[in-house]
């Protein structure tokens, strides 16, 4: 190694932090994902965190009491009020999902196969009306579903039926339909990707080999398509158990899901550790369910 | 990076990353930049106090003098039950004032998150009815807890057109067979529980025994299957009577006034077993933020003028005496009112206040049943 004389080649030994970090690759990755993992931590684990140990507690009077214990849950297990909420949520939310993926699947593959130059349009399009607020969306509906609304001022119009049709709003069914069409761009999107990803070559081979458009469709399209269908039926089934606004407006006495009696905790009736325990419960059992998709997700991709 | 060159070049599909990228972090930034350049101009909404109130009476009717006084209307909150508000308030909202009802009194101001007020710094106060705020529970050290703005009944509004009478109008008519899905109920059980009370004649004196408990919730689970919607918003279920949708609800004053103004064939009932009847009115926050907006607040609200909108608008009786001067007495009797109140409120059943025990165990029976159980 030649250099100018009179200098010596000096390299400034690299600090202690540097050389640790040069040597264990796992440590440099957990640095990395610090201000992540941070904000994580505070948003999400601390106060689910909260959550499970404020459902330990109980009360007396307007004040909490902080002593540890499983009075809530048992109180739980012993009131039949829960467990028809949960499964009536359950029911709800996997009615309302099986609707909108069927329903928008066929969308999906539209864009995704016929849609040409203008997909990110039709995407635009078809999820617009989803850029209002949540809560215009489902006043709409109550405007569309209502006594004088759009459905029964159509369907005595045209002579089907005398009278309006009193059980399409405030009960289960409009939940039903509010829901399926709130979540609607949430089931659009991973079907569209998962269609979006088939090799259409496949697709040719297939037509060479003998295939009509039907056969292509369910011996290819289909099968490759069904994780985008899975990932969409969670991301829709997940979010509906818990909702809460959509049966305080239009579900009516029959048609409040297990949000409802959440809200109802936390707020009137002002039982938080009661309503803690509950959230607890809702989340463990949408956990179950979601263990189950993926394990659904998992025999389909073999 | 001209707009104009950037758009064709996207028409084009020569937009080069970078370019778009540029674009993008530029509107990003204008973006950002938008609100906090024009904020000197905007007046600060904080100077204002905030009045927690029931949804509807945020409306500048009552705020005359307010306005006069500070040029603009003070900040608003709402909420759909006493019980509700209660809550948020303990979660640690702070509003200024809240509007809670005499017998929520005790326990709210049991809670420490209240002040008496300085009736002093009221310049409208000595027009408003002593008889509305002069009991004992209401008066600490000679200071009231609450003053008191407006008083009325709970009972129901019915279509005169729908709804076929069976001989005298009373609490009946909401447990009517007849009309099974067509009928309505105040969600909050502040109302709901009470007039449960009247129909099944547990005197309120008596209204937190077990055995009162037990009729109570009898009679509300024997009406359940007959009620299409339990709500606390009136505008729902005043559209839902006009349209016919409902043909009875558990209402207060005000429905009625609407829609007989809107011209739709309604009656304010009088039931045989009595309304519910009630004063209410506003409670200021130990921790106000803002006193003397919050002050202001006040006395605008007893106002004559404000008093009169109350009755005129909404049909509820006002707490200041002069206001009534503006009408006739066929008028006050048309809405249901009257120059002396205790008239009204002692005909009907007026609230008693409980203890917040009673209130738990209540609205904890009261969500059950209507969620079905």
């Amino acid at each position: 190694m030649t250099h100018a004389a009179g200098q010596s080649l000096r390299v400034a030994r690299p600090s202690a932090l540097v050389r640790f970090l040069h040597r264990h690759e796992g440590w440099r990755g957990y640095l990395l994902m610090a201000p992540a993992l941070l904000l994580m931590a505070a948003a999400i684990i601390f106060p689910i965190g909260m959550t499970l140990v404020m459902s330990t507690w109980s009360l007396s009077g307007y004040d909490m009491v902080a002593t540890p214990g499983l009075g809530n849950y048992t109180a739980m297990a012993e009131h039949p009020m829960f467990r028809v909420l949960i499964l009536r949520s359950l029911t709800i939310a996997l009615t309302c999902t099986a609707v909108t993926v069927l329903l928008c699947y066929p969308m999906a593959y539209f864009v995704a196969f016929h849609g040409g130059r203008h997909k990110a349009m039709w995407l635009i399009v078809m999820t617009l009306p989803f850029w209002t607020s949540y809560l215009l969306r489902v006043f709409a509906w109550k405007v569309v579903l209502g006594y004088e609304g759009v459905l029964n001022t159509g369907l005595i119009g045209l002579g089907i039926v005398d009278e309006p049709i009193a059980a399409l709003l405030y009960s289960q069914t409009a939940v039903t339909i509010v829901l399926a069409h709130s979540w609607a761009a949430f089931a659009l999107l991973p079907i569209y990707v998962s269609l979006e990803k088939i090799d259409r070559s496949y697709l040719e081979a297939a037509a060479d080999l003998g295939d009509g458009p039907m056969k292509r469709f369910w011996r290819i399209t289909f099968p490759l398509s069904l994780p985008g269908v899975v990932a969409a039926f969670i991301m829709m089934f997940v979010p509906t158990v818990g909702e809460y606004i959509t049966p305080a407006m239009v579900g009516g006495p029959d048609g409040m899901m297990i949000g409802n009696l959440i809200q109802a905790m936390f707020g009137p009736m002002n039982n938080w550790p009661a309503g803690a325990a509950l959230a607890v419960v809702m989340m463990l059992t949408i956990g179950l369910a979601g263990l189950v998709f993926v394990v659904l997700d998992r025999l389909l991709r073999r | 990076m001209d707009v104009l060159d950037q758009l064709g070049a996207v028409r084009e599909g020569k937009l080069s990353r970078r370019a778009f990228n540029r674009s993008l972090f530029a509107v990003g930034i204008s973006t950002v930049m938008m609100p906090v350049l024009p904020r000197r101009a905007l007046a600060a909404p904080e100077d204002h106090a905030t009045w927690f109130t029931w949804g509807g009476f945020d409306i500048p009717d009552y705020f005359d003098e307010y306005v006069a006084k500070r040029g603009e209307l003070p900040n608003f909150s709402t909420y759909g039950s006493a019980e509700e508000a209660l809550n948020k308030l303990q979660s640690g909202f702070v509003a200024d004032i809240a509007m809670p009802c005499m017998t929520d009194v005790p326990r709210w101001s049991e809670t420490g998150l209240f002040q008496p007020i300085d009736t002093s710094r009221l310049s409208n106060w000595p027009d408003i009815m002593p008889d509305l705020w002069n009991v004992p529970y209401n008066l600490k050290d000679g200071k009231p807890w609450l003053v008191p703005w407006e008083w009325g009944q709970t009972s129901i509004v019915y279509r005169t057109d729908l709804f076929e009478l069976q001989g005298e109008e009373s609490w009946d008519m909401l447990w009517d067979q007849r009309y099974a899905g067509r009928l309505g109920m105040l969600g909050g059980g502040g109302d709901a529980w009470w007039c449960a009370a009247i129909k099944a004649g547990v005197p309120f004196d008596q209204i937190h025994t077990d055995e009162a408990f037990e009729k109570i919730s009898a009679v509300l689970r024997e009406q359940r299957p007959l009620i299409r919607v339990y709500s606390d918003d009136t505008t729902s279920t005043d559209t839902a009577l006009a349209a016919g949708e409902l043909v009875a609800c558990m209402a207060w004053n005000s429905s009625a006034v609407s829609l007989i103004g809107q011209g739709v064939p309604v009656k304010f009932a009088k039931p045989k077993e009595g309304a519910l009847t009630w004063v209410c009115g506003q409670m200021l926050h130990a921790q106000a933020p803002n006193l003397d907006s919050a002050y202001d607040i006040l006395d605008s609200l007893m106002s004559e003028a404000a008093s009169a909108a109350l009755i005129g608008g909404s049909g509820y009786g006002g707490s200041n005496r002069k206001a009534y001067d503006r009408f006739t007495d066929d008028e006050l009797a048309a809405l249901g009112l009257s120059r002396n109140p205790l008239e009204i409120l002692e005909a009907g059943h007026l609230g008693i206040p409980q203890t917040a025990e009673w209130d738990r165990r209540m609205t904890e029976t009261w969500e059950q049943i209507k969620l079905g159980f």
